[in-house]
């Protein structure tokens, strides 16, 4: 499966970048292809290519504050949850995809 | 009702997100200013810069960061509410917030950040009012860049500077003069509260409101509930540090690495370096945080720790009084801490093993 996913935090200097990781590691352990865009203190960055996003089979939004460019994901079923529930549990994040 | 809250702690947080950087840069400048500045023969305490004009410029460039603060706060947070069209609102809302005109003495009455945050959730919500206004379709293109920033920024403006703007200012001043009468016994408790909120989550919004109770404070001319704030905010991350380097076999690689990071954010006062600690076991971190700067607090307010400026940490020694009790308050915040979690975290590997 093709993931796309967005990760954001208030502060922008640790949970964004610690979320981002996790979900990219078991992703890839269990088969599938994930980019994770991250938008923390730094402003974006890994930025999320149009392209990326139609191709994508589903979104993640890991995130405690409002997405920047949200209106790039219309159209796209999108599961969202909070930063840390990706930094817990990743595994249970990337099952709500179905 | 639930989604609704969460919805606005997003928007609130979102706000913050924007705002951290003029807290932190503004906090450091105009600390330094301060603190190398000779203090005025007359008056409380304030500092001299009619000497040194260099400094005055480093103040004035500080006092720039925090001023803009407010205005961005409160326009990133009706930003994620209604998205572009919500910035102008918001900016007006909060700079309002910030300059709400002059008491007959002179002084600017502020409604601080709790007027900042209101301001910015009013804006984002009449903004969002706004796009629901049936028009024609020849106007629809100049709703967004000209009806409705005029009518939001004018409604927001209004009930600003009109309706809540001076009371929530006076509720301010209430505190401050309420903290003046207080006696030894009340001012304990208060710091404990303020040092609790410090570290229960770590330099997000209840740490804002803290932090910003203190710095408002210095503006009344009350300088020991900053000092107990400064106290408290260094400590998590420093006691966290702290432990790693005592106890190594307790944590992990990654821990250990995240330890060196926290102790240097603690140095420079940034309480967010207990963030990768508290995130990977919060049920036993956030307790012991939050106990020792609780009890840095108590000390620096027990020992009449006065700060002169809206930062803290090691690094604001110098425009603190009472110094010596301000490191004996930021140490023992930071060995209490250190003692705690590394007890808790022996206890949980022994049950394990077991």
């Amino acid at each position: 499966m093709k993931i796309v996913a967005v990760t954001a935090c208030p502060t922008g200097i640790a949970h964004t970048y610690m979320a981002a990781e996790k979900l990219e590691k078991t992703a890839k352990s269990l088969g599938h292809q994930i980019k994770v865009e991250t938008q923390g203190a730094m402003g974006i960055e890994n930025e999320l290519s149009a392209s990326e996003i139609k191709e994508a089979d589903g979104v993640i939004f890991a995130v405690d504050i409002e997405v920047e460019q949200r209106e790039r994901f219309a159209g796209k079923k999108v599961v969202q949850v909070p930063v840390q529930l990706a930094i817990k549990d990743p595994k249970s994040v990337l099952a709500k995809l179905g | 009702m639930k989604e609704d809250l969460l919805k606005i702690k997003s928007y609130l947080l979102s706000g913050v997100s924007f705002a951290i950087p003029f807290i932190a840069c503004g906090g450091i400048l105009i600390a330094t200013a301060i603190a190398l500045a000779p203090k005025a023969a007359t008056g409380n305490g304030f500092s001299d810069f009619s000497q040194s004009p260099t400094l005055k410029l480093i103040l004035d460039i500080g006092v720039t960061a925090f001023t803009l603060m407010l205005p961005v706060l409160a326009g990133y947070i009706s930003h994620a509410m209604a998205g572009k069209p919500g910035l102008v609102a918001g900016f007006i809302g909060g700079y309002l917030a910030g300059h709400l005109g002059y008491l007959p003495n002179g002084k600017e009455i502020s409604a601080g950040f709790l007027g900042a945050l209101l301001a910015g959730l009013l804006a984002g919500w009449t903004v969002n009012q706004c796009k629901k206004i049936p028009v024609p379709k020849y106007l629809k293109p100049i709703m967004p860049i000209l009806i409705i920033p005029i009518l939001s920024a004018g409604f927001v403006g209004v009930i600003m500077l009109k309706v809540i703007g001076i009371p929530i200012a006076e509720f301010m001043g209430f505190l401050g003069k309420w903290l003046e009468t207080m006696g030894h016994g009340n001012a304990l408790i208060l710091a404990a509260i303020l040092g609790g909120m410090i570290a229960f989550d770590m330099g997000g919004p209840v740490n804002k409101t803290a932090f910003f109770f203190g710095s408002a404070m210095i503006s009344q001319g009350n300088f020991f509930v900053m000092g107990a704030v400064a106290a408290a905010i260094c400590t998590p991350p420093l006691g966290l540090g702290l432990a790693t380097l005592l106890n190594g076999k307790l944590w992990n690689e990654e821990d250990r690495e995240a330890g060196k990071a926290a102790f240097a954010m603690g140095m420079i006062c940034i309480t967010e370096g207990a963030i990768p600690f508290a995130a990977s076991d919060p049920v036993r971190v956030i307790p012991c945080i939050m106990g020792g700067s609780m009890l840095a607090s108590c000390i620096a307010m027990f020992g009449g720790v006065g700060n002169h400026a809206p930062h803290g940490g090691p690094i604001v020694l110098p425009v603190i009084d009472h110094r010596l009790m301000y490191v004996v308050a930021i140490a023992a915040g930071t060995i209490a801490t250190a003692l705690a979690i590394n007890f808790l975290k022996s206890r949980q590997q022994k049950t394990s093993v077991a």
